[in-house]
């Protein structure tokens, strides 16, 4: 039985970076990892589809980005949070919780 | 923000670097991935599959990261740029047709701009031009004012009064109220008035110059810093000051080649000397009227000893006259209702205490508060505006003119570039069947036609500079159209506009043809050739008819202007214009008055009555058909100033040979005779419509009537009409008197030498016998009156030019673009007229066939063109639309023919027709040239 994978939503997938990177400073495989893990296999993410996403986060500031030693100890790109990121983070987070609530109240009822 | 734009720089300058960090990094991600799935048992070929799988497009993902970079659009259009400049490159031709018709309306309109700019929209070099507010008044009722000097236009329904003009006491009392309320929301409140032909003498040099008088807190109101010496104080200002005199920096120039010396020297202004105390700075040209900068300015208090009896301030036993323009600036966060408000109250009582109140006639039973006169407030920030109004009708229409010609150069570029856009169908169709996006190709055809616009625009700024010095001379003091010695600067207001004009126009003839190339079928179109694509489209064609209606509407308009100056040459003016030389004298600013003044001029026309070569010499206070004006209110008999409404006459006073030397018929009665001077009775000779007006058909002779001053005067004759301001006007009642009678009126004079050949071979003996009589007198406005005459038709004549000027240019333009889209056409129908020809077509029916289907847009074009301009005419005529002021002026345009003649049309019609058969003829017959056997291998 093949499993069903969410679409993520228009955003949706900054918000998870945004909200992975406040617990440290991750490179880009890192944070996919992560993902895959946090969001079992419920949600679809691609590498092709993260990277423009951390791009346009680094292009707004939210996040900011240095090159350093990882692990295997070859040179890669990390990503941190800034801290309008994390005023981001917080205010959509808020957003997020008041949306879900909302649509969660009216499948409930219905 | 700072590193965001850093970022942004990095991106755009090194990009090379970012593009290696972005390959670094999904690199690093890849290598991961792999090294993952070769731990979880796959082989390394496998591992590198999976990874690049799971990726999701590496390349797609690289793209989306550089759009994230936000320096994409201007990478794109640097790309766009380039590229564009190598197609203009490329197709040298095109590029010169287009940037050329676009710069010739683009220029049009930058050196028209900079008119409007001088004229409506600069504000004084001053400091803080905003805070300053302009006083005028209006009154509900006609009061009786006395006399009044100066330019005034504030709008004045009949029945009404309004003014931007103040007399010194109404002012002083003003001034004193201001003074005395602490929390006035004015820090400084002055007066200006302008002294226009001033005499003054530097070295041995006399001449006639502009002067200006203003009160003590001019210099201080304004903000003006002198850059030489100080400005006019309010110690200057006091009766029995020492006379103290400023000097433009223009005028410190021209006669003082700027030698700092001149401070304390004494400068001569109608043979009084003033010392010389500042020079102003050279952008301050005062706060006057647009076309009136003074040369010389002196403190209100020094009026008298420059005009005498005829003081403006008033004398002994004459009232003072209105004359001054207020002006006042705003303390920080006060308004100008505030102002106003503030001086209403003294201004009423000041006013009401020096006016008369309305004729009987005119009068209700009780006059309500809004009747009287009450103070009104404008922007200072322009100085005054009331000639700026009466400009603003004029400017506005050649706007119109040239906006359209800048409109038919759109349209002639946009159908230049819709038919290579044709041709770049194939090059549009690869790109978009490779994958680019329409919009993407769009922006580049648009980049494209900026380019070509821009390129206009900037050739455009130079034909504007060269437009600019036409316009500067057409200007020239008789025109009317615009204000003489105009300032036009091309300064960053000029150069917005027209990069602004640019950039518009490059998208409105840009767009359309870029949303056509590629809105193309793309299966069909790569199918087919271009030899079935032949037809001109109905875009092109409706351009093409546009075009041809604007012309027709801008040469119509040309037209009606020629015919009207060529009717107003042929005026029946009522007196011989031929073999007359005029010139005009002002001894008064000499000192001359009463007994020597008479003496003068006695002796004067006895040396001219004897010079060789002069028939006659004669002078009269207004010089005919020179735009010059004096008229007065006037009693019948029996009629008294309260019961009396108000009788207008034009006034003229003659030498008693001025019949016989100008050569109007005296129909009844006697002539004057030099037996009627001073201590004889009281004469005056009318013309024809002052008996037929006011008199209907009475015997006028030994009638009784009572001039302004309550002079009464017997008329003793009857002349015929003339024309008296310009060959315009229509005949008007006109009452002369013999000069010697005029006592205070005589001053200055217009003289008139009847010469038994060419008028100007007397000018040196004139001067030379004015110069022997007293040499510090200037002779001005030396001229023939056939010249004076013509020079009264300036305004015409300029207008006829423009328009001649732009409707050609508008015809030229059209006739390339006529001309222009059929041979498009002809080239991709190269095949089919080959195969005509082939079968036996005779090039005469192939020239029909390629003419007849060029005429057709033209008729076409003729008939909306036809039908724009009636509705034009309507829409100007209808009161939605237009003021009744402008409706005025643009009836009083034309003479002798109706804006819809159709003669004009007609003729005009058939030009146009016959330039447009030329235009298709060109191509056409280049198309019937071509072997047919060629044409049919073509492609």
């Amino acid at each position: 039985m093949k499993k069903q994978k969410a679409e993520l939503l228009q955003g949706t997938l900054e918000l998870l970076v945004l909200r992975l990177l406040r617990s440290g400073r991750f490179n880009g495989w890192d944070i996919m990892q992560r993902l895959q893990l946090v969001s079992g296999e419920v949600l679809s993410v691609t590498p092709g589809a993260l990277y423009p996403a951390l791009h346009r986060l680094e292009e707004r500031e939210l996040i900011s980005a240095t090159w350093g030693p990882s692990d295997n100890n070859r040179k890669a790109k990390f990503y941190e949070l800034t801290a309008a990121g994390r005023k981001q983070l917080d205010a959509q987070r808020k957003e997020w919780e008041r949306f879900s609530g909302a649509v969660a109240l009216i499948l409930r009822d219905a | 923000m700072l590193s965001r734009l850093k970022r942004r720089f990095r991106a755009l300058f090194r990009k090379h670097q970012l593009e290696h960090e972005l390959q670094e990094e999904l690199r690093f991600h890849l290598e991961r991935d792999v090294a993952q799935n070769i731990e979880s048992g796959m082989n390394p070929e496998e591992a590198h599959y999976a990874a690049l799988r799971s990726f999701g497009g590496v390349d797609q993902s690289k793209e989306e990261c550089r759009d994230a970079r936000g320096v994409r659009l201007i990478e794109d259009l640097g790309k766009d740029l380039r590229y564009g400049v190598r197609m203009l490159l490329k197709h040298k031709g095109f590029t010169i047709v287009a940037v050329l018709s676009l710069a010739l309306g683009i220029g049009a309109n930058t050196a028209l701009f900079s008119v409007v700019d001088a004229v409506l929209l600069k504000t004084l070099p001053v400091a803080e031009p905003e805070a300053l507010v302009l006083f005028e008044w209006q009154a509900g009722r006609a009061f009786r004012i006395g006399g009044m000097t100066g330019t005034s236009s504030v709008p004045t329904p009949p029945g009404t009064l309004g003014l931007s003009l103040f007399r010194y006491d109404v002012f002083e009392k003003m001034r004193h109220a201001r003074d005395a309320a602490p929390d006035s929301p004015l820090s400084d409140f002055f007066a200006f008035a302008p002294i226009p032909e001033v005499s003054a003498v530097v070295g041995d040099q006399a001449e006639i110059i502009n002067g200006q008088a203003v009160s003590g807190g001019y210099y201080a109101g304004l903000g003006v810093q002198p850059v030489l010496g100080r400005g006019i104080t309010d110690e200057d200002d006091t009766a029995g000051a020492a006379p103290v005199v400023v000097l433009s920096h223009q005028f410190w120039q021209k006669r003082f080649a700027a030698n700092p010396a001149v401070l304390g020297q004494q400068l001569k202004l109608n043979k009084l000397s003033f010392t010389i105390i500042g020079v102003t700075p050279p952008a301050f040209t005062g706060t006057s009227q647009v076309d009136y900068h003074p040369a010389v300015t002196v403190a209100v208090a020094s009026e008298p000893l420059l005009q005498g009896e005829r003081s403006n301030l008033g004398t002994a036993n004459r009232p003072g006259v209105w004359w001054m323009n207020l002006m006042g600036r705003l303390k920080p966060g006060a308004t100008s209702e505030q102002a106003r408000d503030g001086l209403n109250g003294t201004f009423q009582a000041a006013a009401l205490e020096v006016m008369s109140p309305p004729r009987k006639a005119n009068e209700p039973a009780r006059l309500e508060p809004k009747d009287y006169p009450h103070l009104i407030t404008e922007s200072g920030s322009r100085g005054m505006l009331d000639r700026r109004r009466r400009y603003t009708p004029t400017i506005y229409g050649l706007f119109i003119v040239v906006a359209l010609v800048l409109l038919i150069a759109c349209a002639n570029v946009a159908n230049l570039l819709l038919a290579r856009a044709a041709l770049r169908g194939p090059e549009i169709c690869v790109r978009l069947t490779v994958g680019a996006g329409r919009r993407r190709l769009i922006r580049q055809l648009l980049t494209e036609s900026v380019l070509l616009s821009g390129c206009g625009g900037a050739v455009g700024v130079l034909f504007a500079f060269w437009g600019k010095s036409a316009l500067v001379t057409l200007a020239d003091k008789n025109t009317g159209i615009l204000p003489n010695e105009l300032d036009l600067s091309l300064n960053w207001r000029v150069l917005m506009f027209t990069l602004a004009v640019s950039l518009l126009t490059g998208v409105l003839f840009g767009l359309a043809p870029a949303w056509r190339a590629t809105s193309l079928d793309l299966a069909t179109s790569l199918k087919q050739s271009r030899r079935t694509t032949g037809a001109v489209s109905r875009l092109s064609r409706g351009l093409i008819v546009a075009q041809v209606a604007l012309s027709l509407l801008l040469l119509v308009g040309a037209g009606l202007f020629i015919r009207t100056l060529y009717n107003l040459q042929r005026v029946n003016l009522g007196f011989n214009q031929e073999n007359l030389l005029l010139f005009r004298l002002q001894p008064q600013q000499g000192g001359y008055k009463d007994e020597r003044l008479i003496e003068f001029y006695q002796q004067l026309l006895a040396r001219l009555d004897y010079l060789p070569g002069v028939r006659a010499a004669t002078f009269g206070k207004v010089p005919l058909i020179a735009d010059d004006n004096w008229f007065n209110d006037f009693l019948l008999p029996g009629e008294t100033e309260q019961t009396a409404e108000r009788h207008e006459t034009m006034r003229q006073t003659v030498r008693e040979n001025y019949f016989a030397t100008m050569e109007i018929p005296l129909l009844r009665g006697r002539s004057f005779t030099a037996q009627d001077d001073r201590h004889a009775p009281q004469v005056a000779i009318v013309n024809q419509s002052f008996a037929r007006k006011f008199f209907h058909n009475d015997d006028v002779l030994g009638k009784h009537v009572t001039d302004s001053g309550d002079r009464e005067v017997e008329i003793v004759g009857i002349v015929a009409d003339t024309k008296y301001r310009s060959q315009r006007e229509e005949l008007k009642p006109l009452l002369y008197t013999p000069w010697q009678q005029e006592g205070e009126m005589i001053g200055e004079m217009s003289f008139a030498l009847r010469t038994t050949d060419e008028p100007t071979a007397l000018v040196t003996a004139v001067h030379r016998a004015v110069r022997e009589l007293d040499s510090n007198l200037p002779v001005t406005e030396v001229s023939t009156q056939t010249a004076r005459a013509q020079a009264t038709l300036g305004k015409e004549r300029l207008s006829a030019r423009l328009l001649s000027f732009f409707g050609g240019l508008a015809l030229l333009l059209a006739a390339v673009g006529l001309s222009g889209v059929l041979a498009y056409s002809l080239a991709q129908r190269t095949n089919e007229i080959g195969i005509r020809m082939a079968l036996g077509a005779q090039t005469a029916n192939v020239l029909r066939l390629v003419i007849w289907q060029g005429m057709k847009l033209v008729v076409l074009g003729l008939a909306v063109g036809a039908l724009g301009g009636y509705a034009l005419k309507r829409l100007l005529a209808s009161q939605y639309f237009a003021s009744s002021e402008w409706q005025s002026q643009i009836a009083e345009q034309l003479y002798g023919v109706k804006g819809t003649d159709p003669a004009t049309f007609a003729v005009i019609a058939s030009l146009l027709t016959l330039v447009a058969l030329v235009a298709c003829w060109i191509p056409a017959r280049r198309a019937t040239k071509v072997d047919p056997l060629i044409a049919l291998r073509y492609e």
